[in-house]
């Protein structure tokens, strides 16, 4: 698969603020590719700039192997779907449709057989006549993916499209477009700070923060093998905790020295070596705790653990414990009848366990993610753990 | 809500007693002397009062039209280059005629035409029209496009209208109730305006208010009830007009 | 829904881990580069480049658009000029020139037949001490100061009700104030004078009841002109307190309430500082146009009531004298322009407060 829409070391100041900072970016054609990342990150820049409502400071844009970087948004094959859907208010649904072949000049028939079939496709012939002031918010999302689709774009950008929308519609919305995409086919581009949004509906996903792209790949990759300390944070719940390769005894695993824990095994994927200082990072999800000690298996961490806050919600469990003074976040899903089960309580104490392979390590964290760290407590003028 | 109630009455009483006078036979409006239609009667047979209106409706047209144009520009540089230091100049020049009072304005353009040795008359007349009105209806435009959703231009952009199109199609049809607004708020001032055509106005250069001034100083009350009555009249169906438009548009 | 269509995808980890990623960004790790402000979000909205084509800039909105580097300024500063220069032109040949030419001829003889005389003189300068105009001065002074705190009293009341009533009535009820606006203004001094008149309808009233006697007058007194100009300011300064009402977000007032403040405490303390921009617009509306009040005076002051206006008027169309009403016009604008820059001056210190404040971490 080509790669058909590439952004070439592109960067875009505005004033002081660095918005977009040398980014390199490939989507193949017929992807889904979300751009995810917190307010400010850089991704609705990165959308203006395949657009055309920007121009980068530096790099280039192409499409299908052509340079774009110069030609104006009306002269791009790409269509946006905006946050606010901007639908031309004076016009009616119809014409709003049929705005961008009107532009074209194309044949009166065809512009409206075409409107009528794309009515069809969103479902909303009998409301063709309707101003937009009057159409609900999913209505308007969709008349406003039938205005771009129409003229068959080789790239739909969406930006944010489902945030204006409450939870129950958004949820409706998202398998909406994800049915769009799989009939039209086109390349989505799709912006958004949701995680769930980015996952559920993508091939691949770009995490960005402070205008950089921290990591690209499929949803599960992003999740289960993030490369930096930003996007395991941002993405879902996890437990970090400081320390030091003591040694790999084989070539898969490597022992870690985590002050106040003993040897903990974790999977060796970054080919890391002793002494190396590491943050460990364990998802709250893949650790299993109960009453009793379990039995002892190779290749497992066993640790006691008191259970300190239980929070109940329904098909699962959040549990913090504290574990040799750390505070960890333990996620257990009821897959059985709760009530039959001999619940665990605050202050009991209860065993962690979670598989090596589990586990991951990052050689490096941002200063802005220390305060996830999961210190055990400190006494006051003591120097800082580990350091 | 008391206060409210009162002001509203106050405001709409000397209206209300100027309506009723006006079809009062009686010279002195203090004592209904019996319904009569003859002060109207004579306004229509008043050649001044004629004279006044065809001046009046002359300014107002020009000078709406020219304010417009003048005033609509302004607008787009205030919006699109706002903080930059020419526009501050240029905003505190259009902001200026909206806060001073009318004599001076008045007498500082006497001033001028005399010193430059203008005859005054309806040309000079229409030049401070234009000069007031402009102000007003750079705000109100002014108003309407800090308002106005621009990502609805980049929305027609991004489906393949090029700069004129996208004016034409999207930014002109959705300011329009705007510059609509501008051009009738230009019109109004312009018909209603005293102090400013008095300094500027020449022999034969009546304008409808200097004809209902010199009414008032010298003339006859029963006529002007009439007059006034009937400029109420065309005002609020002017104003009904524009709502009912303003509706329909929708 | 996507995992299951996706081939490429390989859903054992380990395996996924040996890969390299994809992204060919700059590597994480070395990000010692300048650290990256990732505040104010950029633009979404708002005007990109509605104006010009590629060689062109992008606006300067400071709300949401970017300034555009440093590329291409000139272009842009060109079409700045080019558009403003029509009203500029005309506001300065219109509005500045004629000014300083008040304040020119205010130092100039008169000519006996009316017109500017030649040649400079203090004169004219030096009989504006003459008592009789500091009385009008003084009189003016005051009448607008007494006519501002009486619009002010009744607007207060006024725009907040209109701000706390039913969406709908709100704008009916603006309506019902605005209409009379747009009535003739003469019109209207006229029927109150007709009203005020000694044969008018009020008088008659007060006759009937015993208020008055019948050699009191109402016209021709300053407490009518205070009237007639209440009640042609009113509209000028409901609108903008009903405005900052409107703004306001009353579950302030409401909480001080919950804390225990009385009614008109909450109104005094929380309501009146929330629209104190309001109440800054409607001082200005009332008070400056006050000041140069000419018609009303004129129609129902009377000469006891003469107000700068009217000496002006005078001085141009009875007594002919150009030179002595542009001097006393001089005077007048520096009155009129005095509290404007006060305003200005506090409200831009008040900006620059605010921008330094902002900027502390």
């Amino acid at each position: 698969m080509a790669e058909f829409l590439e952004f070439r070391g592109v960067s875009k100041r505005f004033g002081t603020i660095q918005a977009v900072g040398d980014v390199s970016l490939e989507i193949k054609k017929g992807e889904f590719f979300s751009l995810l990342g917190p307010s400010g990150c850089g991704k609705t820049t990165m959308l203006r700039l395949a657009a055309g409502f920007e121009e980068p400071d530096a790099g280039r844009v192409f499409l299908d192997g052509r340079d774009i970087t110069d030609l104006p948004p009306n002269e791009r094959k790409v269509n946006t779907i905006f946050q606010s859907y901007a639908l031309f208010p004076h016009m009616t649904v119809r014409d709003n449709i049929a705005f961008g072949l009107a532009i074209a000049k194309r044949p009166k028939t065809e512009i409206g057989a075409e409107v009528d079939k794309m009515l069809h496709l969103i479902q909303m012939t009998d409301q063709a006549d309707k101003r937009p002031d009057l159409l609900s918010g999913g209505q308007k999302q969709r008349v406003a993916v039938a205005r771009a689709l129409i003229n068959r774009p080789d790239v739909l950008l969406l930006d944010e499209p489902l945030a204006a929308l409450d939870l129950k519609l958004r949820q409706k919305m998202l398998i909406e477009l994800d049915l769009i995409h799989d009939e039209v086919g086109i390349t989505f581009l799709y912006v958004t700070h949701d995680q769930a949004e980015a996952m559920s509906l993508s091939d691949r996903i770009a995490v960005m923060d402070s205008g950089r792209i921290e990591q690209v790949g499929a949803p599960a990759e992003i999740y289960e093998s993030p490369r930096t300390s930003f996007v395991a944070a941002f993405i879902g719940d996890t437990n970090f905790l400081k320390g030091r390769v003591l040694d790999c005894p084989d070539r898969e695993y490597c022992r870690l020295d985590i002050a106040g824990l003993p040897g903990i095994l974790c999977f060796n994927d970054k080919h890391l070596q002793p002494v190396q200082p590491i943050y460990l990072s364990i998802r709250p999800e893949k650790i299993h705790i109960s009453h009793e000690r379990p039995e002892e298996e190779p290749q497992r961490n066993y640790l006691p653990a008191v259970v300190e806050d239980v929070i109940y919600l329904g098909s699962n469990t959040k549990y913090w414990v504290r574990v040799a003074g750390y505070r960890i976040q333990v996620l257990r899903q009821h897959a059985r009848y709760f009530l039959d089960e001999k619940p665990l309580r605050w202050k009991d104490e209860a065993w962690i366990w979670w598989h090596a392979d589990d586990g991951f390590m990052l050689d490096h964290f941002r200063k802005a993610d220390e305060g996830l760290l999961a210190v055990p407590p400190q006494k006051v003028g003591e120097p800082f753990n580990g350091e | 809500m008391a206060m409210t109630v009162l002001i509203l009455v106050f405001f709409y009483l000397p209206i209300l007693i100027l309506v009723v006078n006006s079809f009062n036979a009686a010279r002195f409006s203090s004592s209904w002397q019996g319904f009569t239609l003859d002060w109207y009667a004579r306004l229509f047979h008043s050649p001044e009062i004629w004279l006044s209106v065809r001046n009046t409706l002359i300014i107002a047209v020009s000078s709406t039209a020219v304010s417009l144009v003048l005033g609509t520009a302004a607008a787009f540089a205030l919006h699109r280059y706002a903080g930059s230091r020419l526009q501050r100049v240029h905003y505190t020049l259009i902001y200026t005629p909206l806060v001073v009072p009318e004599i001076l304005m008045g007498i500082s353009l006497l001033m001028a035409f005399v010193a430059a040795g203008t005859g005054l008359g309806l040309f000079t007349i229409f030049l401070a029209h234009v000069t007031f009105s402009v102000s007003y209806v750079a705000m109100v435009v002014l108003a309407r496009l800090q308002d106005f959703d621009f990502s609805l231009i980049e929305a027609a952009q991004d489906l393949g209208a090029n700069w004129w199109q996208s004016t034409l199609k999207v930014l002109l049809p959705l300011l329009l109730p705007g510059l609509a607004a501008g051009g009738l708020l230009a019109f109004t001032l312009s018909v209603d305006d005293f102090v400013i055509t008095f300094f500027v106005a020449g022999p034969g250069s009546t304008t409808l208010p200097l004809r209902i001034y010199s009414m008032i100083k010298y003339g006859n009350p029963p006529m002007i009830n009439a007059l006034s009555t009937l400029l109420l009249a065309v005002t609020l169906t002017a104003v009904i007009a524009s709502q009912k438009l303003a509706r329909l548009k929708r | 829904m996507s995992l299951r269509r996706r081939e490429s995808f390989d859903p054992d980890i380990s395996q996924k881990r040996d890969s390299e990623p994809l992204r060919r960004a700059s590597d994480v790790r070395s990000s010692k580069s300048a650290p990256l402000r990732s505040g104010a979000a950029p633009p979404r909205d708002g005007a990109a480049r509605i104006w010009t084509n590629r060689a062109g800039a992008g606006t300067a909105r400071v709300r949401t658009d970017p300034v555009r580097g440093e590329t291409a300024p000139r272009r842009r500063r060109f079409q700045e000029w080019l558009i403003s220069l029509p009203t500029l032109f005309w506001l300065t040949l219109f509005i500045v020139i004629p000014t300083l030419l008040v304040f020119a001829i205010a130092f100039r003889p008169a000519n006996p037949y009316g017109g500017i005389g030649a040649g400079w003189t203090l004169e004219t300068i030096r009989a504006l001490g003459n008592a009789g105009y500091l009385v009008i001065a003084w009189r003016t002074v005051w009448i607008s100061l007494v006519t501002t705190m009486l619009c002010i009293l009744f607007s207060l009341p006024t725009g907040y009700f209109i701000a706390r009533a039913p969406e709908k009535w709100q704008n009916r009820l603006l309506m019902l104030i605005i209409v009379p606006f747009w009535t003739s203004f003469l019109v209207r001094v006229f029927a109150w004078r007709s009203l005020l008149h000694p044969e008018g309808l009020i008088k008659k009233v007060l006759e009937a009841t015993g208020l008055a006697g019948p050699q009191t007058t109402l016209l021709y007194h300053p407490a009518a002109v205070v009237l007639v100009m209440v009640y042609t300011f009113l509209p000028f300064t409901i609108l903008p307190i009903y405005a900052a009402a409107e703004k306001f977000d009353f579950r302030l007032v409401e909480a001080a309430r919950d804390l225990g403040a009385k009614p008109f405490q909450a109104f005094r303390k929380i309501f009146l500082p929330g629209i104190r921009r309001g109440l800054v617009t409607a001082v200005l509306v009332v008070f400056i146009p006050a000041l140069g009040s000419y018609i009303i005076p004129d129609l129902v002051g009377g000469p006891a009531s003469e107000m700068v206006g009217n000496k002006i008027a005078q001085r141009v169309f009875v007594d002919r004298n150009l030179p002595h009403a542009a001097a006393l016009s001089a005077v007048l604008i520096l009155a009129v322009l005095a509290p404007l820059i006060a305003v200005l001056v506090r409200q831009r210190k008040k900006d620059k407060a605010e921008i330094i404040i902002g900027e502390a971490p």
